[in-house]
């Protein structure tokens, strides 16, 4: 039988690994904007897997908003990136370092 | 009597009027107004005096304003004026208003003139305030208030380094004794839950013997220790062996100052604090032969410092030491009377004399050095006459039973009471007080006889060849200066370096003859009053019948004694400074090591240098570069600002500006936000 | 309740969406030609929402009446103050831009549209009773602000601000997120009110979680550390009118969102969520005041300045009382003032050629050349610092004052004495304009709206400020009753 634990266990392994994919990635940009769909895939397993267990809807309505922003959130990012590669001609996470201190 | 109102505060009135006038009024407007307002004071405060040598008078409490009303303690500020305030009342009051008048002259070149007058007021003003008090408080208030004055004025010519360094000496070593005056203060408030003087003494004379009183970690009788810290206050005020070393330095002060302060009133107030608590002192006879022991220890001690001292301003201070020695004796065999008397005609004398070693060092440019004086009698003849009168007057030149000079009257009483009190402690008085007698008289004719006799021997003195070659310099102006150097030096080989000294001004003669008549007649007119008249003092000291009783039955040799010690010393100076000039070197030949231990004060200023002010140095030191610089500003202010500096550059290196260093940080604020929460 | 009162009530922010998609049209028909009419109309909107919002500000309206479509949206005056304050500065954002876009020629139609949308989103967010509510109000808030930060499209450090903010953004949200279903999972409820019901009595170790992860969340988006790191570069990075925008409107609403979340959702629990929050107020003032140390860019400072602040306005929070929350909304209004001065006086340093000065060595004499600009960020900066007579002591005061009376002595006396670490380099600021050899490089003339502002902004924070003390003292204190009407 599988409990709502398994779904929370999934859930967090998932968002760990999202959130280890931003700061491990050294490479490129892209791989952080896959990192933070994960995170979101995560938190929508739980909403999900809560509903369902808790027997209200809620949570799944309030997964569809979080699909819909992520769709936003994700194009927005995509935006953001090719105007830094058109000024900079590079996506790659070391590179983005002009600002520190 | 409200009259004494006006006596206390007009000198402070004039201070303030001089003191924030300052410069924007002038010279002559502030010595106008602190000068008038003396003389007035001085001229209120006689017919008080007068009315109590006539009993007129009666003992009184002026009110003035309610002051502190805490609990149990209440004090006020009031002016008490009985016998010994009226005393008191003309010696401050006639004496600085002498000495304001002579300062026009002794400091007509100065151009702080303002601020000396004001400061000369203002201590004027305190130390009335002093011998005004109803209660321990207020006199504290004097005490310090003429403190605060004697330092302004020590440090007067603060571009000086040793005017400054004389100044704080005179604070830090009045403050050990202020330190005793003030454990006094409160403990008796303690045992006598109030502050007001004839409260303390109507309830002293029950106490004696009956109580006992827990002082660093010890049972001692109670009165015994309240004595001896009040006295100790006394001892650092009048300048008694321990804590004496402030007055000699004091004389880097102006003169005037010197005669008004450090001889005539400021020194002699542990005297009067001693004899206005005499009820108390009398109850603790353990204190009262410290006192005596204090006294004349002093009174020997000085002396013999006195007389190998050159700068003339020493020497008449070390008498100063030596003569305040007397009072303390005079005190502690119980002879109140005496104490007093000899303060009053003391007061006279010696500002006499250091007025008139003013003028002396007035005409002779500012030299102190009396070995480069001599024959200075014909120059300034007042000025020696009246030096005379001061010099007959300490000496005690006296005649039994016909007349005598103001210290005959008062220095023979003191002996003759030392010797009446019959005590081992009295006796041994006595014996230093004759010895100091004939030292006393050796040291004043010495200096009389360097500086008024003799061949000149001016042309030593840098200070007269300044003077010689400014004038020179004036005279042949336009001369070659080495030709001119030559010419002065060549010319006068008979010790003047052609130098002509000038009789002082009437402004500041005027002072010295009015105090060479007190000098001459203090005595002899006021004796009866203070030496054998209960009725004069109105039960404002404790008067002993008994001791004068047996005064009067003395043995005629004890009588004799100190006219016969004078007349020893006088013979010695005689030989030594006239007759034959080469004594003095033969003698400190022969006995090198006694001279330099005299001429060193006894080594007193190296032995506390050693064990006080060294340790104090070092002690300071410690603190300052271990403890201040070492913990507090390294661990505090400068600790703190590296700490900062150090975290800034840390957190500008954690700012790396990478992102996944940025996700990181957050990523280890959630985690540590969780595990602090699962700890919890 | 039914659905016209709902509507009634959510009239600010339906004007808002309605009216920035009409914005949103014409500024795609007519293109950048309109930009000073859409900002025109921006500012009219915002205008008209103030005015739509103010009355129940002024009247303290709480209850069940200002609920809204069941419960998740509440027209309070809690909600209601915090507007005002976002409204103000969104304006202040509009009215500052065209005069520093036009000078890249990037002033561009967009730029009013994202302003009202993101503060819709924020509007949103204060009034939110629901996790989802917050969540599209944050998100709606966020999204807008991700491409402001960006909007110098040409400008290196514009792009590189947007990508940073936007990444790390995305990782918070998504934190928040998680927090949000793990609450939802562990109470059964995503209403503020079920939550506070749900959580009365022992917490479980999943609501726990929950809680943790969305005050992680939120302390993001106000800038509190350990969630801090991008604001330095975001404010440094994004054109100097979105910085300003940033550092003003987006921290009244997320500190209001976390008074919500925290007094409201969580406040039977605020044993659990108290020492999270003094620890992210005293870091946050170590750490904002120490990085501010030795700064030499003017943004980057005012970065760490606002970190420091949002230290300060937290000492508030974990009072935990009326009093600290009625402090919290006084120093939010204090602070907005000194950094819309602030920003505003950085947006006039303009060199001959009309370029952004933003390095402090260049304004040394600034005095001298423009004594009146000078005058200005003197007041800005003596009022950073909290220095008395000026009205940014005030603010520190009130909170303080909460604080110690809340028992939180020891938390109040770190504040004070960190604040003098604050003051250093506020005061050197001040010593680099005054007594340091002029520069000469601040030439630029500058635009009317700026003066203007700076005027208002420097008559606000001035002691003059003090006279709105009991005005702004009530409607805070009315408005932060409405947090506590479930206690």
């Amino acid at each position: 039988m599988i409990g709502i634990e398994h779904y929370v266990v999934v859930s967090s392994i998932l968002f760990v690994l999202g959130v280890l994919g931003i700061f491990l990635n050294r490479k490129n940009v892209i791989v952080i904007l896959m990192a933070i769909e994960l995170i979101l895939l995560a938190v929508n397993i739980n909403l999900v897997a809560f509903s369902a267990f808790l027997g209200d809807l809620t949570g799944q309505i309030f997964a569809m908003f979080v699909l819909t922003v992520a769709a936003g959130e994700a194009a927005i990012g995509l935006a953001i990136l090719v105007i830094y590669f058109r000024g900079r001609g590079t996506i790659a996470v070391d590179d983005v370092n002009r600002m520190k201190g | 009597m409200s009259s004494i109102l006006i006596i206390v505060f007009l000198p402070l009135l004039a201070s303030a009027i001089a003191g924030l006038g300052n410069r924007a009024l002038g010279n002559t407007v502030a010595k106008s107004v602190t000068t008038a307002g003396l003389f007035i004071s001085c001229g209120l405060s006689w017919p008080i005096f007068i009315s109590f040598l006539t009993g007129a008078a009666e003992p009184t409490v002026v009110p003035v304003l309610q002051w502190v009303h805490s609990g149990n303690m209440t004090f006020d500020w009031a002016l008490r004026v009985d016998t010994l305030t009226a005393i008191m009342l003309v010696v401050i009051t006639s004496v600085s208003a002498l000495v304001h008048l002579y300062s026009w002259g002794y400091m007509s070149d100065d151009p702080d003139q303002p601020r000396f007058f004001s400061y000369l007021s203002l201590f004027t003003f305190a130390m009335l305030m002093l011998v005004t008090a109803d209660n321990l408080v207020q006199m504290f208030f004097g005490w310090e208030g003429v403190g605060l004055a004697s330092y302004l004025l020590i440090g007067f010519w603060f571009k000086k380094p040793s005017a400054g360094a004389a100044a704080i000496k005179a604070f830090v070593v009045n403050r050990v004794g202020d330190l005793g005056f003030m454990l006094g203060i409160f403990g008796t408030f303690l045992v006598f839950q109030t502050t007001s003087i004839p409260e303390i003494l109507a309830a002293a004379p029950a106490l004696k013997g009956a109580s006992t009183i827990g002082f660093l970690g010890m049972r001692f009788d109670t009165l015994t220790i309240l004595c001896l810290l009040l006295f100790i206050g006394a001892m650092g005020k009048s300048a008694q062996l321990g804590l004496h070393t402030w007055l000699p330095d004091a004389m880097e002060g102006p003169t005037p100052v010197s005669a008004l302060i450090h001889a005539a009133t400021m020194v002699t107030a542990g005297v009067f604090m001693v004899c206005r608590l005499s009820p108390m002192f009398q109850a603790a006879p353990d204190a009262l032969t410290v006192v005596t022991f204090i006294g004349a220890a002093t009174c020997f001690f000085a002396a013999t410092v006195g007389t190998t001292q050159w700068d003339i301003k020493r020497v008449i201070a070390y008498s100063t030491c030596s003569q305040l020695g007397y009072m303390f004796f005079a005190a502690g065999v119980g002879a109140y009377g005496a104490a007093m008397f000899h303060l009053f005609t003391h007061a006279f004398f010696k500002a006499l004399l250091f007025l008139g070693a003013g003028s002396v060092i007035h005409a002779m440019h500012h030299e102190q050095d009396m070995r480069y004086y001599g024959n200075l009698r014909k120059h300034i003849p007042i000025t020696f006459w009246a030096m005379m009168a001061g010099t007959l007057a300490i000496t005690g030149v006296g005649i039994l039973g016909v007349f005598g000079f103001a210290g005959f009257y008062s220095k023979d009483s003191i002996l003759e009471a030392a010797f009446a009190s019959g005590t081992e402690m009295g006796r041994t008085a006595f014996w230093l007080g004759a010895f100091a007698a004939l030292l006393t008289s050796f040291y004043s004719w010495r200096l009389m006889f360097l500086t008024f006799w003799g061949k000149p021997r001016w042309s030593q003195s840098e200070h007269i060849q300044h003077a010689v070659h400014d004038e020179h310099g004036h005279a042949d102006h336009g001369h070659d200066h080495a030709h001119d150097d030559h010419h002065s030096h060549g010319e006068h080989d008979d010790g003047t370096a052609g130098y002509h000294p000038h009789e002082s001004p009437w402004v500041m003669l005027t002072p010295l003859i009015i105090l060479s008549v007190g000098a001459v007649f203090a005595g002899f007119v006021f004796s009866p009053y203070f030496i054998d008249s209960e009725h004069f003092w109105q039960g404002a000291i404790y008067y002993n019948e008994h001791l004068i009783h047996s005064m009067h039955g003395v043995p005629l040799w004890v009588k004799l004694t100190a006219t016969a010690v004078m007349l020893i010393g006088f013979v010695v100076a005689w030989f030594a400074y006239i007759k034959d000039t080469s004594i003095p070197r033969k003698f400190v030949d022969q006995f090198r090591n006694l001279h330099a231990f005299l001429y060193n004060k006894w080594y007193f200023d190296e032995l506390y240098n050693l064990i006080f002010v060294k340790p104090a140095f070092w002690l300071g030191r410690q603190l300052w570069l271990k403890g201040d610089v070492g913990l507090i500003d390294r661990f505090g202010p400068n600790g703190a600002a590296w700490v900062v500096e150090k975290g800034a550059v840390v957190a500008r290196k954690v700012q790396s500006g990478y992102l996944y260093s940025y996700a990181l940080v957050m990523l280890l604020g959630l985690v540590a936000a969780i595990s602090w929460m699962m700890v919890q | 309740m039914d659905f016209a009162a709902s509507l009634k009530l959510i009239a600010p922010e339906l004007l808002m969406s309605v009216s920035g998609l009409v914005l949103l049209l014409v500024s795609a028909w007519v293109g950048d030609k309109a930009s000073r009419a859409i900002s025109v109309a921006a500012a009219v909107v915002l205008g008209a929402c103030f005015f739509l919002v103010a009355p129940a500000v002024c009247s303290g309206a709480s209850g069940p009446d200002t609920l809204a479509f069941g419960g998740q949206f509440s027209a309070d005056a809690f909600a209601g103050l915090a507007k005002l304050m976002i409204f103000a500065a969104g304006g202040a954002a509009l009215v500052i831009a065209p005069a520093f876009f036009e000078r890249f020629n990037a002033m561009r139609a967009e730029y009013p549209v994202l302003i009202l949308f993101a503060v819709l989103g924020m509007s949103i967010m204060v009034s939110a009773r629901d996790l989802i509510t917050l969540y599209i109000g944050l998100e709606l808030n966020s999204l807008a602000a991700y491409v402001l930060a960006a909007f110098l499209r040409t400008d290196d450090r514009s792009a590189e601000a947007g990508l940073k903010y936007f990444v790390l953004g995305a990782l918070a949200s998504g934190i928040l997120l998680f927090g949000m279903s793990l609450t939802y999972g562990f109470t059964g409820t995503t209403s503020f009110e079920g939550i506070r019901v749900a959580l009365n009595g022992e917490m479980a170790m999943g609501a726990l979680f929950g809680l943790i992860f969305m005050l992680a969340g939120l302390a993001f988006k106000i800038s509190a550390v350990p969630f801090h790191m991008w604001t330095p570069d975001v404010y440094e990075g994004a054109p100097t009118p979105v910085t300003a925008f940033f550092a003003s409107a987006p921290k009244v609403a997320a500190l209001a969102l976390t008074m919500r979340v925290t007094l409201e959702a969580f406040g039977a629990q605020d044993d659990a969520w108290r020492q999270i929050v003094i620890f992210a107020a005293i870091a946050s003032i170590v750490i904002g005041a120490l990085g501010a140390i030795g700064q030499s860019n003017l943004k980057r400072l005012l970065a760490y300045s606002s970190i420091n602040n949002v230290g300060f306005i937290l000492i508030g929070l974990a009072a935990g009382t009326p009093a600290g929350a009625s402090a919290m909304l006084v120093y939010l209004a204090i602070y907005v003032a000194m950094t819309v001065g602030g920003f505003v006086a950085v947006l006039m340093l303009k060199d001959e050629n009309g370029n952004s000065v933003e390095a402090i060595a260049d304004i040394a004499g600034l005095s001298r050349t423009r004594p009146a600009l000078a005058f200005c960020l003197m007041l800005v900066m003596f009022s950073l610092a909290g220095i008395p007579p000026l009205f940014g002591f005030w603010g520190k005061f009130v909170v303080f004052q909460a604080a110690v009376n809340a028992g939180f002595v020891a938390l109040a006396a770190i504040g004070i004495a960190a604040s003098v670490i604050g003051a250093f380099y506020y005061i050197k600021v001040v010593k680099v304009m005054y007594f340091d050899e002029p520069a000469d490089v601040v030439k630029g003339e500058s635009d009317w709206a700026h003066w203007a502002l700076l005027a208002i902004s420097a008559l606000a924070i001035s002691p003059l400020g003090y006279l709105l003390t009991p005005w702004l003292g009530n409607l805070a204190d009315k408005a932060a009753a409405v947090l506590f009407l479930g206690v």
